[in-house]
């Protein structure tokens, strides 16, 4: 689909997966369509008229804030990101900083932002912000991480030497995708942290809403028999409806 | 392997396996169509959410049915399935119309994709296995017909056959194909055509332009970059050609 490409590509994979929301759904809440040609008639084509640039940062697409950020008649400096290829900084990660003041200090990585190559690493390359300054109140200073560009600014740690290295995806010999470090030519493990979503730190740890949930046993139940039989066909004997009668002879154009 | 964390969104399966179930002993007539194996029957509050939940504001659910679950299921298993989800999206749209009369938020909006991404799945496994049956039986896939055809505008279209009790030579009222009008070959036809294609040609080149110039705003401020990723990314574009331009160049001596 021609319209729609340049809005589907833009939310980052890691993005949609850290959310635990269906794309459909990322998709309808960000996107700004403010007219849209009605469907089912040949004289109207597929065309809409939407917002097509979105600043992406740290406020999740889903969210408020970046509606507000990217509101009707606002609109900022295009921003270039360099094409990374293949995305390899996984939150939990061990980095070290190869520029600014914490230049040579290693931290794990606390925040990915995807769609500006950012990653946030956890009380490294911060700043100091003044919270809550009133008129009667001088404000609550707070130490907040900047972002650092996962071209230049941050290395992997290999887990052999403890140094920064370069690597690159290869595969195991059971077919896995792993990092591996160039200088040692250790696999460098994705964290167990990678897969945090918003809702649930692991995937074993999420709690079955009871009322709405099925049960996992009862997903995995295999119950498909194979039959020389349509669905209807299924169904109209599992319910036991009969029907002899033949339908007339009729032209499909 | 633990299955909790993708769960569907509804746990009204299980509680209609155990249902149908019931029934078939108790009656040991499932074939009698009066009894149908509903859950028990309220008023129109059905179509409302369970009343517990009218204050909530986070109801946070699994995610959708995926297409590998749904193959294994028997096709009552997808009929049943296909009505719970029915009355939930219903349910949903409901709740979502009654919240903003109410002018209060609408709790975790994504359930609604998840129950329609969840439906059409369904609809997905239902067609493969029809399609299956056909093709096995018939030696085609039973599929409603579509035909390539150039519409009035003389553009491609997929025409969607339609089905009807006299042939095609005796149905007056049918209109015939565009092409027995000759409206194709007409002149209104052919200037909207050149004109249209003039529109999309712009479009595209606009779009290689931007590309253009894009790439070469990257080399500009990327000028260590990996050559091999930019590629990939925009495969059109001539990056050669791109970095000999003085758009690409910065304001720093080269290199060379």
């Amino acid at each position: 689909m021609r319209i729609f490409s340049y809005l589907s590509k833009k939310v980052g994979d890691l993005t949609v997966k850290y959310s635990n929301l269906p794309e459909s759904y990322i998709k309808r809440s960000y996107e700004q369509v403010y007219w849209k040609n009605p469907t089912g008639y040949p004289q109207y084509p597929k065309a809409q008229v939407a917002r097509k640039k979105f600043r992406f940062t740290t406020n999740r697409p889903w969210t408020g804030h970046f509606r507000q950020q990217n509101d009707v008649g606002v609109h900022r400096k295009k921003v270039f990101v360099e094409p990374v290829g293949e995305w390899s900084f996984f939150k939990g990660d061990r980095v070290e900083v190869m520029v600014g003041k914490d230049k040579g200090k290693q931290g794990i990585v606390s925040q990915v932002v995807q769609e500006r190559n950012w990653v946030f690493v956890e009380g490294l390359n911060t700043h100091l912000r003044i919270v809550g300054k009133d008129k009667n109140f001088p404000g609550v200073t707070v130490q907040s991480e900047a972002p650092l560009l996962v071209t230049t600014d941050v290395k992997l740690v290999d887990p052999e030497n403890l140094k920064p290295t370069e690597f690159e995806w290869r595969y195991t010999e059971e077919g896995e995708k792993v990092r591996v470090s160039m200088t040692s030519s250790r696999i460098i493990p994705i964290p167990k942290s990678a897969e945090e979503t918003i809702d649930y730190k692991s995937k074993e740890l999420y709690v079955a809403n009871p009322d709405k949930d099925t049960e996992a046993d009862v997903v995995t139940k295999i119950t498909f028999e194979p039959k020389l039989r349509t669905f209807e066909m299924d169904i109209m004997e599992a319910m036991g409806i009969k029907e002899d009668r033949v339908p007339a002879k009729s032209y499909w154009y | 392997m633990n299955f909790v964390f993708r769960n569907g969104v509804l746990k009204y399966v299980a509680a209609n396996y155990f249902r149908s179930q019931c029934t078939a002993t108790k009656l040991n007539a499932p074939s009698n169509r009066i009894v149908h194996t509903s859950s028990t029957s309220y008023d129109l509050m059905e179509f409302f959410d369970d009343k517990k939940n009218w204050n909530e504001t986070n109801i946070k659910v699994g995610r959708a049915w995926k297409l590998d679950e749904l193959r294994i299921k028997s096709n009552t298993d997808l009929h049943k399935l296909w009505y719970v989800l029915l009355k939930e999206r219903n349910m949903l749209y409901t709740m979502e119309h009654e919240c903003k009369e109410k002018v209060r938020l609408f709790p975790n909006p994504e359930r609604i994709d998840k129950v329609q991404e969840s439906m059409k799945n369904i609809e997905t496994v239902v067609r493969e296995r029809n399609i299956a049956y056909y093709q096995l039986e018939t030696g085609e896939t039973g599929e409603r017909p579509v035909e390539e055809v150039v519409n009035l505008f003389g553009l491609p279209e997929k025409y969607e056959k339609s089905e009807y009790m006299v042939p095609k030579f005796m149905n007056t009222k049918w209109v015939k194909p565009y092409l027995e009008h000759g409206l194709i070959n007409s002149i209104a036809v052919k200037k909207f055509y050149r004109l249209y294609k003039e529109k999309l040609h712009n479009e595209s080149r606009k779009a290689r332009n931007r590309d253009y110039n894009h790439v070469q705003q990257l080399l500009k401020r990327f000028p260590d970059m990996d050559l091999e990723k930019l590629r990939e990314q925009y495969p059109n574009v001539d990056i050669e050609k791109a970095m000999r331009t003085k758009k690409a160049r910065g304001h720093y001596f080269p290199k060379y």
